[in-house]
């Protein structure tokens, strides 16, 4: 305890010494200039909707807003990780999908799979089945872009298809539980899915704290793991990382694998909250979260940026989506303004980056 | 000969980099029709001042003159137009275009409709490669050439647009004897056309071969200008090297002990050729050779970046296979890349650069503990005197010499026993060389065995106990520390 207390007393007194005084308060104004850029922007458009809608600011709206922005969350903290390595995983839509799905045929229905009657399956088995095929499809993807060595982009544009064309198969390209399916058997997900996707704990969407959840822990995967450290290395420097000693194939391998395995868990929560799940449901997540993560100020290019940048990139096109919507704006218009936020959030961006963080 | 009068002149070019007086005050002439010969060790100078000449560099302050008429803010289209035609020591082709589309680069023959003239511009490509006297397919793409035919095509490329002065960078490194005689041959010729040619070299013996004038630099300036017939090997030698030897490089002399590693007939296909070495505990083992004799090609395969084709290796008598930088770490090998932007993650401030080979080596899930890496890192910036000591600054904005710090402060936290010294001195300035030099001392008297791969020959001569002279990826002699000089170096190597 003793020992503790002096260690941090020591650090304090290294820090102190080593960053020299000039400089030191202007240095912590601009950090939090950096930092905080996409907050200013969730709080700017927040302030303006609030004042054009009565509505924006109800309870049940700001509920709303969270369950809807929750997914696009959830998938950004993989995708985050990914893209901080230099990479991109466009297929995150499809492995919630097909996960989700997967685990739907089998929670509802009675399957033959080699032979086998199966199902239908317990939530638990549903839910570690989702797990375990998001992490195959995430791994797949890895090893097609180290083994296989195209870029990133392509093998996951690849994957995207194939894995919409399985569930499709799987699914038999019918919501699942479906009329048809439904008079079968049980006919509905179970309720600790829908509990994820719709329930709430003392007000709070269940959606939204498993957002937070993974947020917290893809923050602490990154901040204080070998892993986190190497995807900064490998995404700021790929040449000094191998230098390094550090197996870029391994955690090229790793970050896709967490990035399937963080979508099958989004899909579960889609797919509670809409009730249903089908082949094809989240397939304007793919690009959604990237906007999530490329609003919340990590560099496209790798090495910079971070989780909690990304919760609230996926805020913010959640606030929008339903700021338009009460706002009685065409969902064809919606679209168009939805496009021009992404560009005028990272051109700003930019700006404040070249303007902030590099001056001397 | 026609009468002469200097088509270029530049008077007092001076030019500053952080840290580096890269030009100070430098003087230059150069006349029609004549070869001034440019000679100097790495980072004397010569480059920059051609880069300020084609226009790329700035300089911050002096004169140029062209056929007398001075000449204000030159840029490259300037440069060209002026007459200025600039053969690149990075070769600056784009790889997956053809030859005749890299000789027209920017400026193709067009048809009376507009549209490129496909015929026109490979029958130009063909002319002026066979004025080289070269058979290259201009059709080929330039990524499927040899490194030579890389650099014939550069030359080429320049020379289309009938330049009346031509600087040549380094042009011979990557040529045969063959294409060398025919490259000299190209340069009479240019001569009787009364074109002016800066020929940069730190190849003694081309001097004569080629030159009707030297002028050496070093350190930025210019030590001396004479006709090549006053220029004997001795003279130029001592004017490149000064007497610098021994005043910047305190070299401690430390008893070699017991041997650490063992490299035994090492091959990669093109560039290394059955390469045998020893090394000791507390020994300096230098590597000298000129450019393209493949000393980078020996650090690839020794770390594990290249894959070797035959040869085996020890390390405390135990054999040992290396097949990545993780392995060559686990080993006890640490290296110093040649570019330190090789080693660094730019945007990471010093504590996670410097833990880096550290943290390769474990688990994935392992946690890092960040208020030890931060109390450890400011020892090293402490006891490595590394400026300016901010612990969240990314290292990018660091000098040369601190960034170099940095690396150096990877291997000792690393526990290297086996350091490889690739070119550790280039583009630092002198202050920091000095302490690397004496950081090098430390770590032998603590039985690191170095290996210190240099092209300069002073910094080599003072640090090394033992030289291997290396040429054409093989090693040509290997010379004590007393019986080493700069001539001897120098004609081993080339």
């Amino acid at each position: 305890m003793s020992r503790k207390a002096k260690t941090s007393v020591e650090s304090a007194a290294a820090k102190g010494a080593l960053e020299s005084g000039e400089g030191r308060a202007f240095g912590v104004v601009r950090e939090l200039i950096a930092r905080l850029g996409p907050v200013f922007a969730l709080v700017l458009l927040g302030a303006y909707l609030s004042v054009a809608s009565p509505h924006f600011l109800k309870t049940d709206n700001l509920v709303n807003i969270t369950r809807q922005s929750a997914i696009t969350a959830i998938l950004a903290v993989g995708q985050t990780i990914v893209i901080l390595t230099s990479g991109i995983d466009l297929s995150v839509g499809a492995v919630a999908a097909i996960s989700a799905s997967a685990a739907a045929v089998l929670m509802t229905q009675r399957v033959v799979f080699l032979g086998m009657v199966i199902g239908p399956v317990s939530f638990g088995l549903g839910f570690l089945v989702a797990l375990a095929i998001g992490a195959l499809a995430g791994t797949i993807n890895g090893l097609i872009i180290t083994r296989g060595r195209i870029p990133d982009f392509i093998a996951t544009l690849g994957t995207l298809t194939i894995f919409q064309g399985i569930a499709l198969i799987i699914t038999g390209g019918l919501p699942v539980p479906s009329h048809i399916t439904a008079t079968e058997l049980k006919g509905y997900l179970p309720k600790q899915m829908i509990w994820m996707g719709a329930g709430e704990i003392g007000g709070i969407p269940v959606a939204g704290l498993i957002a937070l959840v993974i947020v917290i822990l893809g923050w602490l995967v990154l901040r204080h793991t070998v892993l986190g450290r190497t995807v900064f290395a490998v995404g700021g420097n790929r040449e000094a990382a191998r230098v390094s000693g550090i197996n870029i194939e391994k955690t090229k391998v790793a970050v896709y694998l967490l990035s399937g395995l963080i979508a099958a868990l989004a899909g579960f929560v889609l797919a509670g909250r809409m009730n249903s799940s089908n082949a094809l449901m989240a397939g304007e997540e793919n690009l959604r979260s990237i906007a999530a993560v490329v609003i919340g100020g990590t560099n496209l290019f790798g090495g910079e940026g971070g989780v909690i940048g990304s919760l609230i990139g996926a805020f913010i096109m959640g606030e929008l989506a339903n700021g338009l919507n009460l706002l009685n704006v065409s969902a064809f218009w919606q679209r168009i303004v939805q496009g021009l936020v992404i560009i005028l959030v990272v051109m700003f961006d930019q700006w404040r980056r070249r303007r902030f963080s590099t001056a001397r | 000969m026609a009468e002469r009068q200097p088509i270029l002149r530049m008077v007092k070019i001076d030019k500053k980099f952080p840290g580096v007086h890269a030009l100070d005050h430098v003087d230059f002439e150069l006349e029609e029709g004549e070869v001034h010969v440019l000679l100097g060790e790495n980072g004397a100078g010569k480059s920059t001042l051609m880069k300020v000449l084609s226009g790329s560099i700035q300089s911050d302050s002096g004169q140029i003159f062209i056929h007398g008429k001075e000449i204000h803010n030159l840029s490259p289209e300037h440069a060209r137009e002026l007459g200025i035609g600039m053969v690149y020591q990075e070769l600056s082709l784009v790889p997956a275009l053809s030859v005749a589309e890299n000789i027209f680069l920017g400026k193709p023959h067009r048809s009376r409709l507009g549209t490129i003239d496909w015929r026109k511009i490979y029958k130009e490509a063909e002319k002026s490669l066979a004025d080289l006297g070269v058979a290259i397919d201009p059709k080929k793409e330039v990524r499927r050439l040899d490194v030579a035919e890389q650099q014939l095509t550069e030359i080429a490329r320049v020379l289309t647009a009938r330049p009346k002065i031509v600087l040549l960078d380094e042009p011979t490194s990557a040529l045969s004897d063959a294409e060398r005689e025919r490259l000299f041959a190209l340069i009479r010729l240019l001569r009787q056309r009364g074109v002016g040619i800066v020929y940069i070299s730190h190849r003694l013996v081309e001097v004569p071969l080629v030159g009707q004038r030297v002028t050496v630099m070093r350190d930025g300036k210019v030590i001396g200008s004479l006709p090549v017939e006053q220029a004997d090997e001795p003279t130029l030698v001592n004017m490149m090297v000064g007497r610098r030897l021994t005043d910047q490089y305190p070299k401690e002399r430390v008893q070699p002990g017991k041997r650490v590693m063992q490299v035994a007939n090492f091959s990669v296909k093109g560039s290394l050729h059955d390469v045998s070495f020893e090394l000791h505990e507390g020994e300096v083992l230098g590597i000298f050779g000129l450019m393209g004799a493949g000393q980078p090609e020996l650090t690839r395969a020794i770390f594990g970046l290249n894959r070797i084709n035959s040869g085996r290796m020890w390390i405390d008598e135990r054999e040992v296979h290396i097949h990545s930088p993780t392995d060559a770490i686990r080993h006890g090998i640490g290296l110093l890349t040649r570019d330190r932007r090789q080693s660094l993650v730019p945007v990471l401030p010093i504590p996670p650069n410097v833990t880096l080979a550290n943290v390769s080596q474990l688990a994935m899930h392992r946690p890092i503990k960040l208020r030890s890496e931060t109390r450890m890192a400011a020892d090293y910036i402490r006891s490595l005197r590394i400026q300016p000591p901010r612990l969240n600054r990314p290292v990018m904005f660091l000098s040369g010499g601190n960034q170099q710090k940095v690396v150096l402060a990877r291997w000792l936290f690393s526990k290297a026993r086996i350091l490889i010294f690739d070119e550790p001195t280039r583009g630092i300035d002198v202050g920091s060389k000095a302490e690397v030099f004496a950081l090098m001392n430390q770590l032998t008297k603590n039985k690191v065995a170095i290996v210190m791969i240099s092209s300069e020959m002073p910094e080599i001569l003072a640090m090394a106990d033992r030289i291997l002279v290396m040429h054409g990826g093989r090693f040509t002699a290997e010379l004590a520390a007393g019986e080493a000089t700069p001539e001897k170096l120098l004609r081993c190597a080339s």
